[in-house]
């Protein structure tokens, strides 16, 4: 018992670095945000307690917030479908057995080493702007020159597949799943005459499912606080309609210096994404397949 | 083991703790170090970093470290540095920003007649800029007003005397011989940014204003409308390109093909970013700004490029009030720092340049033009980053055809309204 205790405090001290980095540089920041999100602080100066009154300004009526969400939502419905459906269709293409097969792994997963960064959204702003190369490919093909970035009706899809395109860590993930199915499970039904999509949608879709609802769940975190491309490439215009949750945050906090108004702002997208968060785990019971289940 | 081990942890935390702290205090062995923060590009880069080594050289007990970059996030990273008392000793900062920041508490030092001759500055200029309750914070670098840019050669290639006097009239019925004549081409470059200034600036010479000293809005609903309306000629006359080909070039109209390739004749801009905004293009000079008759109020802009404060908790005031003497006064480094931003306020700074032929016609024609038309100040609630994205946003709905002159300025009012009553 007693060199039990001892082993504990051994246990404790190798992870003591990360538990003074967790409680100085993520619990406290988490607690006086909380504490902020009741108060009207301004950055400079110290804060007032003022109740819920940030919270009843952004539910009354404060129209950026109702503008921001919207744009937020229909950003997560287009982004992270799209995302997990092309990683995993070029996962099961890239987990082929094909010459130099890891060549083009190793390709495919550049888009997201340079993941998020400035670099990749000022490119997609020179690709995607009037004059930019996409319109210029159209124009050689003859087709109409689309405003992809100026009208507010394309700019969100187009900074949608700036998400879209950064799929690799999704995809190393399906593509290690993919290895884990068993041959046997494939060559049974080959042996009953199962036909590919058959194969697919019964047999490799359904072992991959917890690595579905793992990508599902990480890259909707993710895309509610979305903020580097947009602010980049639009600054959330043209119209607000790209106007992230994370890019009105920012203004609130950073253009506005209302901190608490923004953090009241912040806490209020955590219930959101915990929200979402527990809703998909809840609905995988019935359609996530874990091996050791029957 | 496990003994040594926690001995090596124990040891690690303790010298962690120690270079938490930041670098110790110099002080005491007669040695200091200063460090002061500017936003440029490297045209201001180099000369002020000469400039600061020319200092030491003479001062080798002071050591002067440059926190330098671009303009983006300059203000966020300042503003929380000045919330951590970690800003650097010499500061600049934009114009807006004094009140903005002296408002919240004693961020800056009081500048008096001690520390600089504050004779080689104009003395309505320090008070109307630099000023925060009656005390001086800061001094102006230089003298910076907005002028109106023109290509002459694409003006007179599409029929339009170069040497027109600019009304509000003759901008659209001569700037429409452009785009009648090219439908690619533009007689402005205005991005939505621009535009608001523009507007800012009609509607200072029709009501005085947009939001004036006392926090009202100044302009009737009849006003705007008018101003709304005159901007939408803008729009059907094909004066400016639509929001949707500019928008995306949002504080950064020079970044615009269309622009950098010459297919848009004039912009408004500021002095001292005027050859950044004119770039490689050749054939430029400067206008006046259009002025209606009997304005009460040009609304042309005029305020220091920069100002430059010593932060209030900086740990060697008096040294950094010496280094300030030096950057404004001393011809040495005036003759380095040159240009780098824009024509000095400080007489002695002007007269340094002028003997060395390194004051540009164009940048002298156009600050003179500019003082000449300028107007008052504007108040420190339309100069609010709220306020303005408050206009911001109705030009926007305003200029992608979502709302009406007259819807525009109604809800313009309102929302300046609500907006200013929560600051």
């Amino acid at each position: 018992m007693k060199s039990n205790t001892k082993y504990n405090y051994a246990g404790y001290l190798y992870i003591l670095p990360w538990i003074i980095g967790f409680l100085l540089l993520q619990l406290v920041p988490l607690i006086n945000s909380l504490w902020y999100s009741f108060t009207d602080f301004q950055l400079l100066g110290s804060p007032n307690f003022t109740g819920l009154a940030n919270f009843k300004k952004i539910f009354s009526g404060d129209q950026t917030f109702i503008k921001s969400l919207n744009v937020t939502f229909i950003y997560v419905l287009i982004a992270v479908p799209l995302k997990i459906a092309f990683a995993l269709f070029i996962a099961v293409i890239l987990n082929q057995k094909i010459k130099g097969i890891n060549l083009f792994r190793t390709l495919y997963y550049i888009p997201s080493i340079l993941g998020g960064s400035v670099a990749v959204s000022v490119l997609w702003k020179y690709l995607f702007m009037n004059q930019g190369v996409v319109n210029n490919t159209l124009a050689v093909v003859g087709l109409p020159a689309i405003d992809w970035l100026g009208d507010p009706r394309y700019a969100l899809g187009t900074v949608s597949m700036v998400t879209v395109w950064q799929f690799g860590s999704s995809m190393l993930l399906f593509l290690a799943g993919l290895k884990q199915i068993p041959v046997s499970l494939y060559e049974a039904a080959r042996i009953d005459g199962a036909g590919r999509a058959r194969i697919f949608w019964k047999i490799t879709i359904p072992e991959l499912s917890p690595i579905v609802l793992f990508n599902l769940i990480m890259q909707m975190i993710n895309a509610f606080q979305d903020f580097t491309s947009a602010y980049v490439i639009t600054q959330g215009g043209p119209l607000k309609s790209t106007y992230l949750y994370g890019l009105m945050l920012y203004d609130q906090g950073f253009k506005f210096f209302k901190m608490g108004y923004a953090s009241a702002l912040s806490w209020i997208l955590f219930v959101i994404i915990m929200f979402f968060t527990s809703l998909t785990f809840r609905s995988s019971q019935s359609w996530v397949h874990y091996g050791d289940s029957k | 083991m496990k003994k040594s081990i926690l001995a090596v942890l124990v040891v690690l935390l303790a010298a962690g703790s120690v270079f938490a702290t930041g670098q110790a205090d110099d002080g005491a062995s007669g040695n200091v170090t200063l460090r002061m923060s500017w936003w440029g590009g490297d045209s201001r880069h180099t000369p002020t970093l000469n400039a600061l080594e020319a200092y030491t050289a003479a001062h080798p007990e002071v050591k002067i470290e440059g926190e330098y970059g671009g303009w983006d996030g300059y203000y966020q990273k300042l503003v929380t540095q000045v919330a951590g008392g970690t800003a650097a000793d010499i500061i600049q900062i934009d114009q807006p920003w004094l009140s903005e920041l002296s408002s919240k508490g004693e961020v800056f030092v009081e500048i008096d007649a001690s520390m600089v001759d504050l004779s080689q500055f104009d003395a309505k200029f320090l008070e109307n800029y630099c000023t925060y309750n009656g005390k001086l914070m800061g001094l102006p670098t230089g003298t910076n007003v907005n002028t109106f840019a023109v290509d002459t050669k694409m003006l007179a290639d599409y029929g339009i005397d170069p040497d027109t006097v600019w009304t509000w009239d003759n901008i659209v019925s001569e700037g429409k011989k452009i785009n009648a004549q090219n439908p690619d081409c533009y007689f402005s470059g205005a991005t939505p940014d621009i535009l608001r200034f523009w507007f800012e600036m009609y509607m200072a010479q029709v009501a005085g204003a947009v939001v004036d000293n006392d926090g009202k809005v100044a302009f009737t609903e009849a006003q705007g409308t008018e101003a709304f309306e005159y901007f939408q000629s803008w729009f059907d006359e094909g004066i400016i390109a639509p929001f949707s080909q500019t928008s995306l070039f949002f504080q950064k109209f020079q970044e615009n093909p269309s622009w950098i390739t010459g297919e848009m004749a004039t912009t408004w801009t500021w002095v001292s970013s005027m050859n950044k905004d004119i770039g490689n293009r050749p054939n430029f000079e400067t206008r006046q700004l259009p002025v209606m008759d009997g304005a009460a109020n040009s609304g042309v802009l005029m305020r220091p490029s920069q100002i430059m404060v010593i932060h209030s908790r900086s740990k060697h005031k008096a040294e950094a009030a010496d280094v300030m003497k030096y950057l404004f006064t001393d011809t040495e480094a005036l003759e380095i720092l040159g240009l780098a931003r824009g024509i000095p306020s400080a007489e002695i700074g002007r007269s340094v340049l002028a003997s060395k032929g390194a004051i540009s016609v164009m940048a002298e024609t156009a600050t003179n033009e500019g003082i000449a038309q300028a107007g008052l100040p504007q108040s420190v609630y339309q100069m609010n980053s709220e306020v303005m994205q408050v206009m911001q946003d109705i030009i926007d709905e305003f200029g992608f055809g979502k709302l009406t002159p007259a819807e525009a300025s109604r809800k313009l009012i309102a929302n300046l309204e609500s907006t200013i009553a929560n600051l």
